[in-house]
C-alpha cells in the first residue's frame, strides 16, 4: 500500500518535466561528488602548477593563485557544497518536524508558544545573525552546518505543523485515539507516514538555501578554510581581484554556475514534489 | 485591532531583547579570554594598566547583572562602545555608513517591487503562455544565482571588461566633485550594485505579484466585468492588478529583512561604504564590537520595518483589521 503510494509519486514526479530536469542535474552533481577522485586531474590541494595560469591543455581551467589546478577544486569543491547543504537542510528539517508535529499535534497552549517561537526566528535578519554567530564560534564545516540549521527550522516547521493539523482529524487517527491506542504509536505509525512525503519536499528545498547560505559564508571569508566549497575558490577569487583580470572567465563564471545549477537542480525537485503532494496547488496553476 | 497591534509590538521587544541578550552573552561564554572580543586580538600587546582600564570600561569586574544593566542602557543612548580596530566610537562609524545603506537598500527595494509587480501581472495575465513559462524559468534561475557572484560576474563585464563604469566604492575619492557632478558620479558607483541587489530580490515579489494576480482574476467581479463588456485593458489595471497589489504591499516591508542581508553581501564585493560592508570589514579584523554593533543595527531596522508594515496592513485591507478584533 505504501509502496503503492511512492510509486505513484515517483511517477507524477518523472512524468513532470521540471522536476525530472532537476532530479536528472541532482544525479549528475551526486556522481560527481562521489567520483571526485577518479574525475579531478590533479590532487586539488597540491601545488601543481605555477601560479595565476591561464587554460592549456593540462590544466583546463587554469590555476589559482598559489598554482592548485582549478579544475580539480571545483570537483572536489562539490563535496563539500552537497554535503554541507544536506546535512544543515537534514538537522533544520528534524528539527522543523520535531516542533511541527509537538505543535499540531498538542494544541493549546504549547502550539501557542512555539508557534511564536516560529514567529519570532522568522523576523530575525538571517544572514547577518549567522555571520555574527560563525565569526564568535569560528569558521569550520561543522560550525557552519550547525549555524545554518539552527536558523532555518522554522518555516519547515509551520508547514509540517499545518499538515499534522490535518491528519489529526483523519478518521483513523480519531479512532486510534478512541480505543487508546499508545500515543508514540500513534504519532509513529499514523502521522509520521502523512507528515514524511511534505517534509522531503521542504528538504529538498532547504538544501536549495541551505547551498546557497554557504556559499555567502564563505564568501565572506567565514568558511572552513582546510575543506573548500565553490564559496570559498570565488572568497579567493575574489581577494585575488580575478575578476578584474580576464581570470573571471574560468576562475570565477565556473563556481558560480556550479552553484546555481545545483540550486536549482534541488530547487525543481522540490516545486514539483510540493505540486504532487499539495493537489490545491495543482489545480491553481 | 488594538490587540493585535500590541501583541505584535510585544513580539518585536521580545526579538529585540533576545538579540540584545545574545549580543551580550556572546562575548562573555565563549571560551577563552573576553578582552579578546571586546578589545580585539591586540590585547596581547597591552600594558596591564591599559587592560584594566578596558576592564573597568566594560565594567568586567562588576556582577553579571550589573553589567547587563549597563550594556543595555549603553544601547539605549546610543554608546555602542568603541572599535579597537578602527580607533573610533562605533555609533560614530554608523552613522557614516548608514546613509550609503540606505540609499541602496531603499531604492532596490523600490525598483524591485515596481518591476516585480509588473512581470508578475504580465505572468499571471497569459498563465499558461509560452511567456509565463519563460518568465517563470528566467525569475527561478535569478533567484538560484549566489548574489556576490552576480555581482562579481556584472563588474568583470561592464567594469574591468568594458570600462564603462567604476569597479568600486560610492563615489571617486579626492576628484572634489561638486553638485550635479558629484550626483552623477555617484549615480555611476550605485548603478551596479543596486542592478545586483535588484536581480537577487525581484523574484519573491515576481512570484507573490504572479500568485496573488491569478487568485484575483479567478474572482466572480472579474467574470462579470468581462461578461459586461468592459475592455481588457481597464479589468487588467483597474479591476485586477489594483487588488492584486495588496500581498505585495506587506512583502515589501518583510523583504527588507532578506534584502538588507543580501547587501551585506552585495556591499562586499563592491567596497561600498554601507553598513553591511563595515560588518564585513569588523569580520575580517575580527573587531567584535563592531560585528555586534552592524548586527543589532540591522536588526532593529528590520524589527522597525515589520512594525511598520503591521501597521500598514489594516489599512489597506480591512477584513484584517475586523478580523482580529
Amino acid at each position: 500500500m505504501v509502496n503503492q503510494k511512492w510509486k505513484k509519486y515517483w511517477q507524477v514526479l518523472t512524468s513532470n518535466n521540471i522536476g525530472l530536469f532537476g532530479l536528472i542535474l541532482l544525479v549528475i552533481f551526486l556522481l560527481i561528488a562521489l567520483l571526485a577522485p577518479i574525475l579531478a586531474p590533479f590532487d586539488p590541494s597540491a601545488r601543481v602548477g605555477d601560479p595565476f595560469m591561464k587554460p592549456n591543455s593540462q590544466f583546463l581551467l587554469g590555476t589559482n593563485d598559489v598554482g592548485q589546478d582549478i579544475l580539480s577544486e571545483l570537483l572536489y569543491g562539490t563535496r563539500i557544497s552537497l554535503l554541507i547543504g544536506v546535512i544543515a537542510a537534514f538537522i533544520s528539517i528534524l528539527l522543523g518536524c520535531l516542533v511541527g508535529i509537538i505543535s499540531g499535534y498538542y494544541g493549546g497552549k504549547t502550539d501557542a508558544f512555539l508557534m511564536r517561537l516560529v514567529d519570532l526566528v522568522l523576523v530575525i535578519p538571517f544572514l547577518p545573525l549567522m555571520i555574527l554567530l560563525a565569526a564568535f564560534i569560528g569558521p569550520s564545516f561543522w560550525n557552519i552546518v550547525l549555524v545554518i540549521s539552527l536558523i532555518s527550522w522554522a518555516s519547515p516547521a509551520r508547514v509540517i505543523r499545518s499538515q499534522v493539523l490535518t491528519l489529526k482529524t483523519k478518521g483513523y487517527v480519531e479512532a486510534a485515539k478512541s480505543i487508546g491506542t499508545n500515543i508514540t504509536v500513534i504519532l509513529g505509525r499514523h502521522i509520521l507516514p502523512g507528515v514524511i512525503p511534505i517534509a522531503l519536499s521542504q528538504f529538498v528545498l532547504a538544501a536549495s538555501h541551505s547551498i546557497l547560505i554557504e556559499a555567502s559564508l564563505s564568501f565572506l571569508g567565514l568558511g572552513d578554510p582546510f575543506t573548500k566549497s565553490w564559496g570559498t575558490i570565488l572568497y579567493y577569487a575574489q581577494a585575488r581581484g580575478a575578476f578584474l583580470t580576464d581570470a573571471w572567465i574560468w576562475w570565477v563564471l565556473p563556481p558560480g554556475l556550479l552553484i546555481t545549477t545545483l540550486v536549482i537542480g534541488f530547487a525543481f525537485t522540490g516545486y514539483s514534489l510540493e505540486e504532487i503532494l499539495n493537489p490545491r496547488l495543482r489545480k491553481e496553476r | 485591532m488594538g490587540k493585535f497591534i500590541a501583541g505584535k509590538l510585544l513580539q518585536y521587544l521580545i526579538v529585540i531583547f533576545l538579540m540584545l541578550t545574545l549580543n551580550f552573552l556572546l562575548p562573555r561564554l565563549m571560551p577563552g579570554n573576553p578582552l579578546v572580543f571586546l578589545a580585539g586580538e591586540d590585547v596581547g600587546f597591552m600594558s596591564s594598566a591599559e587592560k584594566e582600564a578596558i576592564l573597568d570600561k566594560y565594567g568586567l569586574n562588576d556582577s553579571i547583572l550589573e553589567q547587563y544593566g549597563a550594556y543595555i542602557k549603553n544601547i539605549f543612548t546610543g554608546d555602542f562602545g568603541y572599535s579597537y580596530q578602527q580607533k573610533r566610537p562605533i555609533s560614530e562609524l554608523l552613522m557614516e555608513r548608514l546613509p550609503w545603506t540606505m540609499l541602496l537598500t531603499g531604492l532596490g527595494l523600490v525598483l524591485s517591487t515596481v518591476i516585480g509587480v509588473m512581470f508578475g501581472a504580465i505572468s499571471a495575465w497569459r498563465r499558461g503562455t509560452r511567456t509565463d513559462a519563460n518568465l517563470l524559468t528566467v525569475f527561478m534561475f535569478l533567484s538560484a544565482m549566489p548574489s556576490f557572484w552576480v555581482g562579481m560576474i556584472l563588474v568583470s563585464i561592464f567594469s574591468a571588461q568594458l570600462g564603462w563604469l567604476p569597479v568600486f566604492g560610492a563615489e571617486s575619492a579626492w576628484s572634489n566633485y561638486t553638485g550635479m557632478d558629484r550626483l552623477i558620479d555617484i549615480g555611476k558607483h550605485l548603478i551596479l550594485p543596486l542592478a545586483t541587489l535588484i536581480l537577487i530580490s525581484v523574484t519573491s515579489t515576481f512570484m507573490i505579484m504572479r500568485y496573488s494576480m491569478l487568485n484575483v482574476l479567478g474572482e466572480d467581479y472579474i467574470m462579470m466585468a468581462k461578461a459586461k463588456g468592459v475592455k481588457e485593458k481597464v479589468i487588467k489595471y483597474k479591476h485586477a492588478m489594483r487588488n492584486a497589489l495588496l500581498p505585495v504591499a506587506t512583502v515589501f516591508m518583510l523583504s527588507l529583512g532578506f534584502t538588507l542581508g543580501g547587501a551585506t553581501v552585495i556591499e562586499t564585493v563592491f567596497a561600498y561604504p554601507g553598513v553591511g560592508r563595515l560588518m564585513f570589514e569588523s569580520v575580517l579584523s575580527r573587531d567584535y564590537p563592531l560585528i555586534q554593533a552592524t548586527f543589532l543595527i540591522i536588526t532593529f531596522s528590520v524589527v522597525i520595518a515589520n512594525f511598520l508594515a503591521d501597521l500598514i496592513y489594516p489599512l489597506l485591507d480591512p477584513k484584517v483589521g475586523s478580523r482580529n478584533g
